[in-house]
């Protein structure tokens, strides 16, 4: 047995092989579904144009730091299969508690479909709200059908992604230019340019808020832990999958804890070397890599807009998106290609429709394992009947806000949203030092270096949070 | 190598071709579902989406031929390297002579080839994840007829034969395990 904080301990069990080779099939996919997301295609192609390529230095900064995160949460998941709010609830169980709420008050909201949704309005003509309630009524079904939902969603959102990478690939190839490619690569590395414009009350909490949406922001790093469990990485391998609605029957009985394997046998640890280096390729080519193309696409591709039409860089200083985005789409028809305006809206709303099937999965998914674990008499439900109830909950709150909510509420929520992710994230980075330096056995614990970066992580997310905060008394947007 | 083996890497190889298609026909594609003369979205498909298909297929021969593993970046990275940017000026300078025009290509070939070749690894990554993808399914469905087939399988066999063990070891977790080591032995008490 192996005590680790407050909770039951965890029996020693045999650590899985790690795959045999370099495999490009994991629950990255995930994390990329719903990393790349606005910050990518939006909020860092604008900045760069109002502030000049040289201000993506912050970029990088955000998505390494994001990477690091990733292989410090799957330290976690994979040694003990345990998501890390189990590992919260062991420091303390009233910081699990934090995230259970938070998670409802940051992700209820149906913001996140506005933004696909809409580029789907530009190019078809059909309403948004229309495609946001049926594109959730399509997601719940979809994973109330689905027997074992871990491997449909990583099958869908793999093809979808796919395309999606090929595709910005092929439009950027056609539309950028060398110079805005090296300007977008060489800016990366103007480490402390900052404009004295971004360091006002209007434009330091735009970049504080764009840099909590490079690559994966709020909870989805918490949520990653869940999909590696049920991937079967590391002691993951030990816990049931979770099932969809019509497979609940079939469900095995959830261990109420996780295990952990023999931390001085040295072959269990060679196997757990093994899975360290899986999960790295994943953190660093399929994660860091996907990101990073997608935003350099995308910034190169607002590039080649503006110069086509000044228009542009106007509507994004207003702050428009909707417009703006309409703008980059029609300057890419002025330039004698037609079709690529709504190709390029249609990729917009190709990375809507991911995040959307990701963060319902990725919502329910959390919500569903706190509760099962932590809310008194919650077992006598399976985890499968909790999911549902989690993913259609916020469905049909979703379709409710949608026709009878704020008018102008997509930009609102993103504002709410935006402040919230921020907190989480500098509170996910403490909650990551805390669990895997005292939770894990002394062999498997992160290096003085790796925690010397999430704490970075915790005092850069926070610290900018509150000077914005303090010194201009305004949250982030 | 006789025709008939030929044929059989061909068949092997069509994953990484229909990916190339896929590619290289996106903007056509695009074009014809949203009303775009018919003539421009063929144009766009054939011309980028050839040169594509020839060089994902040519990726799909070699990882049939046994030459490249299957799964690893670094040889597709280096053929899209190449090849992507190639394929993007035979698509530029052809274009307008499959719309009835004279040949046009770039004004300065080097730097347009220098900025293809940078845009190239995003095309790879999405290329092997893709192919990483779809290239089992089809060749489990043509494994009994295509020799081919059935020893590149069998590579992927080797990870899914990995991962069935995992999902029986899963399902005997019930099954006491011995606990062995420090960690079994001495932290009983420790409460870290």
């Amino acid at each position: 047995m192996w005590r680790a904080g407050g909770l039951e301990p965890m029996p020693i069990r045999k650590l899985p092989e790690a795959p045999p080779s370099v495999h490009l099939i994991g629950p990255t996919v995930f994390l990329v579904a719903l990393g790349v997301g606005m910050g990518e295609s939006y909020m860092w192609p604008r900045l760069v144009l109002l502030f000049g390529p040289e201000i993506r230095w912050l970029f990088l900064i955000g998505v390494t730091l994001q990477a690091f995160v990733l292989l410090e949460m799957a330290r976690y998941a994979m040694a003990t299969g345990e998501s890390i709010f189990t590992g919260a609830a062991r420091i303390f169980k009233p910081i699990m508690w934090f995230f259970f709420t938070i998670a409802i008050l940051i992700y209820i909201w149906p913001g996140h479909l506005s933004a696909g949704a809409s580029a789907f309005e530009q190019a078809t003509g059909i309403p948004w709200q229309v495609a946001a309630i049926i594109g959730m009524l399509f997601v719940g079904t979809l994973f109330t059908l689905a027997k074992v939902v871990y491997n449909l969603v990583e099958s869908v959102l793999g093809i979808l992604i796919g395309v999606l990478v090929l595709g910005t690939a092929v439009i950027a190839s056609l539309v950028g230019t060398w110079g805005d490619l090296a300007t977008t690569i060489t800016g990366m590395f103007a480490f402390g340019y900052i404009p004295a414009e971004a360091n006002t009350a209007e434009w330091f909490p735009v970049i504080v808020g764009s840099i909590a949406f490079a690559g994966p922001s709020g909870m989805q790093q918490m949520w990653y832990t869940l999909h590696l469990r049920d991937s079967g990485a590391g002691m993951g391998a030990h816990i049931p999958q979770l099932r969809g609605l019509r497979g609940a029957g079939e469900e095995e009985e959830q261990p109420s804890r996780g295990f952990m394997f023999d931390t001085d046998d040295p072959e269990e640890m060679a196997k757990w070397r093994g899975w360290r280096r899986w999960v790295t390729f994943d953190a660093i080519l399929l994660f860091w890599g996907i990101t990073m193309l997608v935003t350099i696409s995308f910034t190169v591709l607002a590039q080649a807009a503006a110069r086509q039409s000044p228009d542009v860089v106007a509507l994004l200083r207003d702050g428009d998106r909707s417009a703006a985005l309409q703008a980059m789409s029609d300057s890419f028809g002025s330039i004698g290609m037609p079709a690529l305006g709504t190709v390029f809206l249609g990729f917009i709303a190709l990375i809507g429709l991911n995040a959307t099937l990701g963060l319902f999965d990725s919502f329910a998914r959390g919500q569903a394992d706190m509760t099962y674990h932590f809310i008194p008499g919650a077992k006598r439900f399976r985890m499968a009947h909790l999911y549902a109830g989690f993913l259609w909950g916020v469905i049909i709150f979703g379709i409710c806000i949608l026709l009878w909510g704020p008018a102008d509420g997509p930009a609102a929520i993103l504002d709410i949203l935006a402040f919230l992710s921020t907190f989480a994230m500098g509170a996910y980075c403490i909650v990551l030092l805390l669990v895997n330096n005292r939770l894990l056995p002394k062999p498997i614990r992160p290096k003085i270096w790796t925690n010397l970066i999430i704490g970075f992580g915790a005092f850069f997310y926070l610290g900018m949070l509150f000077y914005s905060l303090v010194r201009f008394g305004v949250i982030v947007s | 190598m006789s025709m008939n083996q030929v044929r059989q890497v061909a068949e092997a190889a069509v994953p990484g071709a229909v990916i190339g298609v896929l590619a290289g026909a996106v903007v056509g594609v695009m074009a014809a579902l949203v009303g775009q003369p018919v003539g421009w979205a063929l144009t766009g498909a054939v011309a980028l989406g050839i040169p594509l298909a020839l060089l994902g297929g040519g990726y799909g021969a070699v990882v049939a031929l046994g030459l490249v593993r299957p799964g690893v970046f670094t040889p597709a990275a280096v053929l899209w390297l190449v090849g992507f940017p190639f394929a993007r000026l035979l698509h530029e300078t052809i274009t307008p002579v499959l719309l009835g025009g004279s040949p046009t290509p770039p004004e300065s070939i080097p730097t347009f080839l220098a900025f293809q070749a940078l845009i190239s690894p995003g095309f790879a990554i999405g290329f092997v994840w893709l192919f990483e993808r779809l290239t089992p399914a089809w060749l489990a469905g043509i494994k009994d007829h295509n020799p081919v087939a059935e020893r590149v399988y069998a590579r992927y066999a080797v990870h899914a034969a990995a991962l069935w063990e995992a999902r029986e070891r899963r399902r005997a977790r019930r099954r006491p395990t011995a606990a062995t080591g420090a960690a079994a032995r001495g932290r009983q008490s420790r409460s870290s």
